[in-house]
C-alpha cells in the first residue's frame, strides 16, 4: 500500500485516497472554438507516462481536498505532493522535461 | 476492558478562510473559544471544536445549544465567504473508554493510533470498518469520540458490540 502524503494532513494510507488521473491539464478557454479532435484531445487523450507522471489525488476519506503528486509510475515511488494551487508553471518546466 | 455509548450532542460544520482574521475572531468570540488551526488538532472547554481542513471545523457542542449557536454565528459572521450548518440530525457521536480502544480500532483502521502519537487532542478524519470517521483523543483514561455519519451509525455500533463481545451503546443517552 502506498503512503501518500496529504498536504493537509500529513502521511496516510492509500485506502483514504481516491486517484483523479493526470495534473496539469487546463480546461479550454474557449470550447466552442475548437475542433471536434481539439475537444476530443483535451477531453480523453493522456499521456499514460512510464516515469515521472504528475496526477491528481483526493483524500476522500480525510479532508476532501484534491492535491498533485508526482509518482514513478515504474517503481511507484512518490517524489512529492502538493497543493493544487502551487503554481503550475514552474512545475510544469520541470515535469515536462523529464 | 471497553466501554462505549452514543452521545446525543449537536454537530456544527464551520467553514471560512482561516487567513481571515474577520472570520477567525467572529467564530471566536462567539464560541467562547480559539479554532484549532494546526492540523488533526482539537480543543476543547466549552465546545470541542475539531480541525477538518484548512478552513473547516466541526464543533461539537450539547445537543440544546446547536441551534442558537448557529444563529449566533449566522449573526457574527453576515456577509463573509462562510458556511455554517447545523448537522446534528445527519451524525452521530460515540465515545470509547478504555486502554484497549487503540488496539480494538486498529483492527479496521489505518492510523497510527499508540498514545504516545495519537494523544489527548488529536484528532483525523479517515476510515474505520469501511465507514468514514471523524476520530478524536478527547481525554486521558483514554477517551475516544468517533464522529460518524448516522446512517452508519447502526452499522459502527454492531461492528462495535462484535468485537467487544458486548451489547453496550444500544441505548442513547
Amino acid at each position: 500500500m502506498l503512503l501518500i502524503a496529504c498536504p493537509y494532513c500529513g502521511e496516510r494510507a492509500e485506502t483514504e485516497f481516491s486517484y483523479g488521473g493526470e495534473a496539469g491539464i487546463a480546461r479550454p478557454k474557449d470550447p466552442h472554438a475548437l475542433s471536434d479532435e481539439q475537444w476530443a484531445d483535451y477531453l480523453f487523450m493522456r499521456k499514460n507516462s512510464r516515469g515521472m507522471h504528475r496526477e491528481l489525488w483526493n483524500h476522500a476519506q480525510g479532508c476532501r481536498r484534491w492535491f498533485e503528486v508526482e509518482r514513478d509510475t515504474v517503481s511507484y515511488v512518490i517524489k512529492e505532493c502538493y497543493e493544487i494551487a502551487t503554481p503550475a508553471t514552474s512545475r510544469d518546466n520541470q515535469s515536462r522535461a523529464d | 476492558m471497553t466501554d462505549f455509548s452514543r452521545v446525543d450532542l449537536g454537530h456544527i460544520n464551520l467553514r471560512g478562510s482561516a487567513e481571515d482574521s474577520r472570520f477567525v475572531d467572529g467564530a471566536t468570540k462567539v464560541l467562547g473559544q480559539s479554532l484549532p488551526l494546526a492540523a488533526n488538532t482539537l480543543t476543547q472547554s466549552l465546545h470541542r471544536i475539531y480541525w477538518l481542513g484548512p478552513d473547516e471545523w466541526q464543533v461539537v457542542t450539547e445537543s440544546d445549544r446547536a441551534a442558537d449557536l448557529v444563529r449566533q454565528l449566522e449573526a457574527a459572521l453576515a456577509g463573509q465567504h462562510v458556511a455554517i450548518n447545523d448537522l446534528s440530525g445527519g451524525q452521530v457521536a460515540l465515545q470509547l473508554t478504555g486502554t484497549d480502544v487503540p488496539e480494538l480500532l486498529a483492527r479496521a483502521c489505518t492510523l497510527d493510533l499508540h498514545p504516545s502519537l495519537f494523544g489527548v487532542g488529536d484528532c483525523a478524519q479517515s476510515g474505520l470498518a469501511k465507514t468514514n470517521v471523524l476520530l478524536g483523543c478527547i481525554g486521558e483514561t483514554p477517551v475516544y469520540e468517533i464522529i460518524v455519519r448516522r446512517s452508519y451509525s447502526e452499522y459502527l455500533l454492531r461492528w462495535l458490540r462484535q468485537k467487544t463481545h458486548s451489547r453496550a451503546g444500544s441505548v442513547s443517552s
